[in-house]
């Protein structure tokens, strides 16, 4: 394979896994950099419902308003591999990923059986 | 030991291919046309086997399910209106199972059944929350296998074997045209059910499936999908050689369970009820987890059903929503037989949503390297295309002109 990789259909909507395997949301959308007639530089991940605004028109609003609307921005610095996944890194907490989970969490330790 | 984990497995999914489904269909089927639909189950089975290989080769080379496969391939906007499809599908079909639950409960205890709703849902929570679930797995599809009652009661019925020959003959019926080819759609809508492949494909990815498990979920698909075939040709045989010609529709689950009642007696209707029962709940398990595979993975968030419950919160969260959903609207007091003729009609509707982007995954030698579709995958792959469009397409004006196969 060359170095090269097809953004659109290689990198966006991929699963994010970050340092310790965990899933932690896809890759909604990218920042790019870079004025008129200079190269494009991807400089970020964007993920969260907060981005598919953008992407889907008034389904889209609606889908954000409906997952609270949060947008979470990770240096592409932190990525660390793209391949079938996007592996970061670091891990969700220190990049703000994965909150959704984290908040339920406490939630579910309330109840018998919920680690067995 | 490895042979044996095998034979277990396709046990398991042999009991564990039957839903609700597939007994309303195949048998109404039998009681409306006698045997003549039975070839139209060898090119549902034949399909669900294609596809199976297909998603859980693309889980094994690329680790992903189907729903991180639609959202990649179609976008996150087309994606969202496929999620939504799928889960009301899902839910529908959830809701039909456990329905199908309760009114088992109910022959077997005698009970109302309205309480037993109750104890249906709560059971099934239980059940999902405390075992782990290579035992969930387990139980269900030995449990199933009480099913094959109806293979002892096809033979014992003495139907006339010429006839079931004749009916895996592709034919027209032209008496009523439209009839038969409502329980057409629904048999294939029936045998194609979309949740078995987010299921076996979550599966894959769950049980760290690589390239050399290809021969594994090559012998599952096949054997596990062709032998749960040969039930649904006993249950329309049974259904054939039973009611055909005698007026009776079998529009209850007990009378399901009476084609094996009337050969074999208590005994028989006894191993029916228990069969059933196993079955349908292994199907409610596989729904359940089936609509939360597919919210998390559409998401990106974490899933599992090996994890536990504050492994993946979301994902349990999400089941748990989805079957308090589902025995909310058992308990509006919908018939259960009714809704599954609906959700199998609705399912045969979203089928291309699900398989298209699946056959379009397969073929893409980014994600499948050397393992993309051979040609005969490709060529039975197309087939099966024009198949599902075609259902997908008559099988909301057959549900209206035939009155939900009631004329």
């Amino acid at each position: 394979m060359s170095d090269s990789i097809d953004l659109g259909l290689h990198v966006v909507d991929r699963q994010l896994i970050d340092s310790e395997g965990r899933r932690c949301g896809k890759v909604d959308d990218l920042a790019l950099e870079g004025g008129a007639g200079e190269v494009l530089e991807v400089v970020a991940i964007l993920s969260g419902p907060g981005v598919w605004r953008a992407r889907a028109g008034l389904v889209g609003r609606l889908a954000a308003w409906i997952g609270g609307g949060g947008r979470v921005r990770i240096p592409w610095e932190c990525v660390a591999e793209v391949r079938a996944h996007v592996k970061l890194r670091k891990r969700a907490e220190e990049l703000g990923l994965g909150r959704g989970d984290d908040r339920l969490r406490p939630l579910l330790e309330k109840i018998p059986g919920s680690d067995r | 030991m490895k042979i044996f984990q095998v034979a277990l497995g396709i046990l398991a999914a042999i009991g564990g291919f039957v839903d609700i489904g597939d007994l309303v269909f195949n048998v109404s089927a039998g009681a409306t046309f006698g045997y003549q639909l039975l070839w139209v189950v060898v090119i549902g089975v034949v399909g669900i086997v294609v596809y199976s290989e297909m998603c859980g080769r693309v889980a094994a080379v690329s680790g992903k399910a189907v729903f991180d496969a639609v959202r990649e391939r179609v976008g996150f906007k087309s994606g969202l209106a496929v999620l939504v499809a799928s889960q009301v599908v899902n839910l529908m079909t959830l809701t039909a199972e456990i329905g199908g639950v309760a009114i088992c409960l109910q022959l077997l205890s005698g009970l109302a059944y309205r309480w037993l709703i109750v104890v249906a849902g709560a059971a099934l929570l239980v059940v999902v929350w405390v075992t782990a679930f290579e035992w969930i797995e387990r139980i269900f599809g030995y449990g199933g296998l009480c099913l094959l009652v109806f293979a002892v009661a096809a033979v014992k019925l003495h139907p006339g074997w010429g006839a079931v020959g004749h009916g895996f003959v592709p034919h027209l019926e032209m008496k009523s045209p439209l009839l038969y080819a409502y329980f057409a759609v629904g048999l294939l809508g029936a045998a194609l059910t979309p949740y078995e492949v987010y299921f076996y494909s979550s599966g894959g990815v769950e049980e760290g499936w690589g390239p050399k498990d290809l021969r594994l979920n090559k012998v599952n698909a096949m054997i596990g999908y062709g032998l749960g075939g040969f039930l649904s040709f006993a249950l329309m045989i049974v259904g054939g050689a039973l009611f055909l010609g005698k007026g009776i529709e079998p529009e209850f689950l007990g009378s399901i369970a009476l084609g094996a009642e009337v050969p074999l007696g208590q005994i028989g209707l006894l191993l029916a009820l228990v069969g059933i029962l196993f079955a349908v709940s292994g199907a409610a398990i596989d729904t359940l987890f089936s609509g939360a595979y597919n919210l998390a993975q559409f998401l990106g968030w974490e899933w599992g059903r090996y994890r536990t419950p504050r492994g993946a919160p979301r994902f349990t969260i999400t089941w748990l929503v989805l079957l308090v959903l589902a025995l909310g609207v058992v308990m509006t007091g919908v018939d259960p037989v009714q809704l599954t003729e609906y959700a199998v009609i609705f399912s045969a509707v979203a089928l291309p949503l699900t398989y298209i982007p699946i056959l379009l995954v397969a073929n893409d030698r980014s994600y499948m390297r050397e393992y993309v579709n051979g040609r005969l995958a490709n060529t039975l792959g197309l087939i099966y295309l024009i198949v599902i469009l075609f259902i997908a397409l008559t099988a909301i004006p057959l549900l209206i002109l035939t009155n939900a196969g009631q004329n």
